[in-house]
């Protein structure tokens, strides 16, 4: 019973983490995450999907988190072999299309923690974009990379280790 | 006349012994130069086509310890460049060479030789006790060091590992400023030479792989060293 418990919760989670606020809106947010980073780390990146299902493009304008002091929309760019990350006004996903935001690329970026954040923590976070609607989304902190990770925390993930861009 | 033809007979086995020998010898030298100079191809884009001798240079970590050169030898190790500030590429690739080291476990005997080194180049944010802390959260292997701008330049320009700090925007915090830096992983060979490169996007497969291929490559071809002289 205790482990069927358990398991409806792990589950309920899991829906909440999904986050999209449905409500007659053609905007979707998919997987919405947190990199996992040692407690002295003011500076995190987000990463999530966001899907326009409508016939317009959809613009990402802005994001904005409680628990961070700043959070931009960020691109890491490689010349070469040298990485830097490039600060974006705004994000347009085209009509029925998707921009994924992945380790290495896209991302936003979340600084100025409030508090530490733990594996399993949720971020809220609201989105918000050019038409002015606002989406609320719960992004949820695990490591991008499991097994390699000095034991904090065992969980399931969906393969974020083979991003290329 | 049997003497005679005798002795003949023993001049010839004794230039054929010559020849044979010879011929054993061109043949060794040239199989011992095939396999041992060129690395298997699955390999041979992520090693210099020269090992690179590395000079000395003083980098600090926590707890007042240094790491210089002495510290890299008898050891292969794993070096990239970065800043903790970092959100994105930092804890991405510190993730993957965490997980390629946990693969590498698979083999005790290369397991045991390496090493993680994490060089902040953001020295004003990232000091020694913080880079401890940060590192130990990806792997247990990895040791974190910093340095001033011409500590950290005595290395990173052996390696050709650039970096920039950028200034901060207007109207931000003092400590929001952006760094660039260079994304390699770099492997250093137990000789303390710069030995191979990963460069992005890696894989922790990739990098376990290569590391164990290269690792067995490079004793084959130590030990035919020995054989020769
Ligand atoms: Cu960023």
């Amino acid at each position: 019973m205790e482990s069927f418990l358990k398991t409806l919760t792990a589950l309920m989670l899991g829906l909440a983490a999904l986050g999209a606020s449905a409500g007659g809106t053609d905007i979707q947010i998919q997987d919405p995450w947190v990199q996992a980073a040692p407690p002295n780390v003011k500076v995190v990146a987000a990463y999530l999907e966001i899907k326009n299902n409508g016939d317009k493009p959809q613009i990402l304008t802005n994001a904005s988190s409680p628990a961070f002091d700043e959070v931009g929309i960020h691109q890491s760019v490689m010349h070469g072999n040298m990485v830097h990350m490039e600060q974006l006004k705004e994000l347009t996903i085209p009509p029925h299309a998707s921009v994924v935001l992945n380790p290495g690329g896209l991302h936003l970026m979340l600084t100025g923690a409030k508090k530490p954040l733990n594996i399993g923590d949720q971020v809220p976070m609201t989105l918000t974009f050019h038409s002015g609607q606002k989406i609320e989304a719960k992004a949820i902190v695990r490591p991008g990379q499991t097994e390699g990770m000095e034991d904090h925390q065992h969980m399931n993930h969906s393969g974020h280790e083979t991003h290329k861009h | 006349m049997k003497n005679q033809s005798g002795a003949l007979t023993k001049k010839i086995l004794a230039l054929l012994l010559v020849i044979a020998v010879a011929v054993t010898a061109v043949i060794g030298w040239r199989l011992g130069k095939g396999t041992s100079v060129r690395p298997p191809a699955e390999i041979e884009d992520y090693l210099f086509w020269q090992a690179k001798d590395l000079t000395d240079f003083k980098l600090m970590g926590a707890d007042s310890k240094t790491l210089g050169l002495n510290d890299l030898k008898g050891k292969w190790s794993f070096i990239f460049f970065g800043y903790t500030h970092c959100p994105d590429v930092c804890p991405l690739t510190l993730g993957i060479l965490g997980k390629a080291f946990k693969l590498m476990e698979k083999d005790p005997a290369a397991f045991q030789e390496v090493q993680g080194i994490f060089i902040s180049v953001d020295p004003k944010r990232d000091t020694p006790e913080l880079l401890k802390e940060y590192v130990s959260y990806f792997n247990n292997k990895f040791t974190g060091v910093t340095g001033d701008a011409a500590q950290l330049d005595a290395l990173a320009r052996q390696m050709s590992a650039l970096y920039t700090i950028h200034p901060k925007e207007p109207g931000k915090s003092e400590d929001s400023y952006l760094v660039s830096h260079n994304s390699t992983v770099f492997l250093v060979d137990p000789q303390g030479r710069l030995y191979g490169r990963f460069p992005p996007p890696q894989t922790p497969q990739e990098i376990a792989e290569v590391f164990l291929k290269t690792r067995t490559f490079y004793n084959e071809r130590s030990k035919k060293r020995w054989n020769l002289f």
